[in-house]
């Protein structure tokens, strides 16, 4: 059996084929509106009005086309994508049949970002409910102030986007250097030359095609010469409700995988990097700020999945974590959910002793990499403890701690690192 | 030798960092308010800037506005005797935030920490 060396997958994905819809045959634009999607036949609509409203009344002067990036849905996502009526132009690119996932989508976009020349390209998310055209401008406006990506910048519930607060955002900013808030956000604007930088990266797999790709897309433009600013969106983002129970391991895997397989190719970059810098912010005193709405977490079904997750990964935790932290660990399973606390010291220590696992292959990556999901349960429970009588202010304040206490231990990650 | 440009409209508080700091090896300038402020930064080029956020006549956040369309990455401090303007998003564009307090060692840590930040370029 030919297996495909690392080299032949890059060379297959440096071009990738797709089906272009263009009825009004556009050839040329300032400004792209993407749209990913799959199976949104009954979201789409909404942002595509909400796009060709900003478009219009934001932009008269500049070129449009807003395009919707689908994976050959069956549900007619596509039709009502078309069928939704608008004064800027529309088109559609479809990915091969069979190859589903929002980097997929992402990619055959940069390509025709390119192809049309835009200046400024802005992503919208094709499940987001309360969109407004205020949001096109928030995205695209710093494009044409010089800055080459606009990452998005929401209030959230202390709750919400436990995964960026305690994992994601700590690890990007030590590694990088920059602050995003929301490395992860699915709302993002980027420039041509943004663009045709994605297309040049020779690194992208499979968990880039799907979940990984905001985190790649960041990582890549931070690191990368081009100034980057957070647009605040005034509105925190809400999607319509799905099952994301299935998801959500996938999800995770997927991004962390990214976010090691990042660490192991640029490596160089990192290790130059000593604590961090913030990043700008655009669009404060525009829109108005809203309350977000309340999440509920479930602490006793919290610990139960962590205590059940970590019991059945001992013996990875032993094989992947330094010898201090992994006696530390057993004394943190050891507390009560009463007393529960998982210290940030800890868990940046075990995340680092993760990435080294991840880039020595000790052990199965796709195992190593589910094996985390029990220990960040773990951190969200402390997490959710911790800041139990917290305001949103004072859960940002503790973020932002944690991300320093990230940040000092990075010398031990620099340690164990293993040199080329 | 590290420059810092103190800005505060408080004479004592420009005294009492400039004692403090010079002690500590760095070079220290000061302004009184931020009428000169981008004027100053092109002359003087400082390391790290510490920035009072409620002076009389100008506001630290909009000035941090000012200052980061012109200079990027350098290094700001923001310097309050309140903590509450920590909430508005205006301050994330500075390093750090720091609650003004007899006691300076929190801004020497945090101004050792913005001195000492390195990304590759």
């Amino acid at each position: 059996m030919h297996v495909p060396s690392p080299q032949d997958q890059y060379s297959r994905h440096s071009v990738m084929k797709f089906t272009e819809c263009n009825p009004q045959s556009v050839n040329k634009a300032d400004i792209v509106v993407a749209i990913p999607s799959y199976k949104e036949a009954a979201s789409i609509s909404l942002p595509t009005k909400q796009a060709d409203i900003g478009l219009t009344k934001y932009y008269s002067h500049k070129s449009g086309v807003i395009i919707n990036c689908d994976n050959g849905s069956p549900d007619g996502t596509t039709q009502a994508f078309f069928d939704t009526e608008t004064k800027i132009p529309k088109m559609s690119l479809s990915t091969e049949t069979g190859l589903v996932g929002k980097g997929y989508n992402l990619r055959s976009l940069f390509q025709k970002a390119v192809e049309l020349s835009a200046k400024a390209v802005i992503v919208l998310d094709a499940d987001v409910k309360n969109i407004t055209p205020q949001w096109i401008r928030n995205l695209c406006e710093p494009l044409f102030d010089d800055y080459h990506f606009v990452a998005p910048l929401y209030v959230r519930h202390k709750y919400d986007g436990s995964f960026t607060n305690n994992l994601v955002y700590p690890m990007t900013r030590t590694l990088y250097g920059r602050r995003v808030r929301q490395p992860i956000g699915g709302e993002v604007g980027f420039s041509g030359e943004t663009a045709k930088l994605y297309l040049d990266c020779d690194y992208w797999d499979e968990n880039v095609g799907q979940f990984g790709i905001n985190l790649w897309m960041t990582t890549l433009a931070v690191k990368s010469p081009g100034a980057v600013i957070q647009s605040f969106m005034g509105r925190t983002k809400i999607h319509r409700v799905r099952d994301f129970s299935a998801d959500i391991a996938r999800m995770f895997s997927q991004v962390v995988a990214t976010l090691f397989e990042l660490m192991c190719r640029f490596e160089t970059y990192w290790k130059q990097v000593k604590w961090s810098r913030p990043t700008a912010v655009f669009g404060f005193g525009v829109g108005e700020v809203q309350v977000p709405p309340p999440v509920d977490i479930d602490a006793t079904a919290l610990s139960s999945a962590m205590r059940e997750g970590l019991q059945k990964n001992w013996d990875m935790y032993r094989q992947c974590v330094e010898e201090p932290n992994f006696n530390k660990l057993e004394e943190v399973a050891s507390l009560p959910d009463s007393d529960f606390e998982f210290p940030t010291n800890l868990w940046a220590r075990i995340l680092f002793d993760f990435g080294v696992a991840y880039r020595n292959s000790a052990v199965p990556r796709d195992a190593l990499v589910e094996s985390l999901i029990p220990l960040y349960y773990a951190k969200t429970l402390s997490f959710v403890l911790d800041t139990e009588a917290m305001n949103t202010q004072q859960v940002e304040e503790l973020v932002e701690d944690q991300c320093l206490q990230f940040e000092k231990a990075k010398p031990y990650l620099i340690e164990k690192w293993p040199t080329k | 030798m590290a420059k810092i440009l103190i800005v505060d409209d408080e004479e004592g508080i420009r005294m009492l960092y400039s004692m403090e700091l010079q002690d500590e090896g760095y070079q220290v300038i000061t302004l009184p308010d931020g009428k000169d402020l981008l004027e100053v930064v092109d002359r003087e080029h400082p390391d790290c800037i510490v920035l009072d956020i409620k002076m009389r006549e100008y506001s630290g956040l909009d000035l941090l506005q000012r200052l980061r369309k012109k200079y990027y990455d350098l290094p700001v401090i923001l310097n309050s005797a309140y903590s509450s303007f920590k909430v508005d998003l205006k301050a994330v564009a500075a390093d750090y935030y720091v609650v003004k307090s007899s006691d300076l060692t929190e801004l020497k840590e945090k101004l050792k920490i913005a001195l000492e930040t390195k990304l590759p370029r």
